[in-house]
């Protein structure tokens, strides 16, 4: 039983760092048309837990895509420079999209994880009836 | 009496494996991401079963030696390494869920045997 209980724990926190890599994403999303945004990327690391021989997810600091800014032309806009251009963000939609599906798949497979530990485990009690 | 029959140490041993080896799966899919990360695995059922148990000896009284008995399996990194991704990681999704599927017909082959010998055991003391 103490391997499911540390089953179900791995796999909750593969969701919630999934769930939090997605959670950048949208603000990416979000703020693709905000001048002078920064694109967040997530970076995932294994911490050792204290009990078991470890292996547990979680996402490490965030950390800023340095790509240069793209340079948009609109003499009209209030930060315009002399040349009519001003910084937007870095963002890539195409590439947030697919890193949002890919997050998903992860969490879906984190989750059927989850769910076949916890059916495991109730077979198991399965044998205490009768 | 009944904690010493063989089928049911096999069939606890078996569930108990598959248990570990669901452990190991839900890790590597936790940490299918991780940049550097090494899949891992547990060894088959019929090796560890060999090794815990010493071959073919049985112990059917107590004086008898036992040959270890004890569970000797343990995660270990997974020996044949898939492709790796360019960050480092070793991780195939499918070919978790296939373990995954397996490990879960194991485990229900192991509490089906277990089943059906204690109901073998019940039926031999006239009860139903």
């Amino acid at each position: 039983m103490a391997d499911f209980s540390s089953a179900l724990a791995l796999s909750a926190s593969g969701m919630a760092a999934q769930a939090q890599r997605l959670r950048q994403v949208s603000e990416n999303i979000a703020n693709a048309d905000t001048p002078g945004y920064h694109r967040k990327t997530a970076s995932f690391r294994e911490v050792a837990a204290a009990t078991q021989q470890g292996g547990q997810v979680a996402l490490g600091p965030v950390i800023l895509d340095q790509r240069a800014l793209t340079r948009i032309y609109e003499p009209g806009h209030p930060l315009a420079d002399e040349g009519g251009y001003y910084d937007g963000s870095n963002v890539d939609l195409v590439v947030e999209i697919a890193d949002a599906r890919e997050a998903q798949r992860s969490y879906e497979a984190n989750l059927r994880m989850f769910d076949q530990a916890r059916q495991m485990s109730s077979a198991l009690l399965e044998l205490l009836r009768r | 009496m009944f904690e010493n029959l063989a089928i049911l140490q096999i069939a606890q041993a078996m569930a108990s494996h598959a248990a570990l080896r669901q452990n190991a799966i839900s890790q590597n899919i936790a940490n299918a991401d991780t940049p550097g990360y090494a899949a891992r695995d547990v060894a088959p059922f019929a090796e560890s079963y060999r090794d815990a148990t010493g071959g073919a000896m049985q112990a059917s009284r107590a004086r008898h030696l036992r040959g270890g008995g004890g569970r000797h399996a343990a995660v270990s990194l997974r020996s044949e390494t898939g492709t790796m991704s360019p960050n480092g990681n070793s991780v195939s999704l499918e070919n978790e869920m296939v373990q995954a599927a397996d490990v879960k017909r194991q485990h229900d082959l192991a509490l089906a045997i277990y089943k059906t010998s204690l109901g073998l055991l019940r039926s031999s003391l006239g009860r139903r």
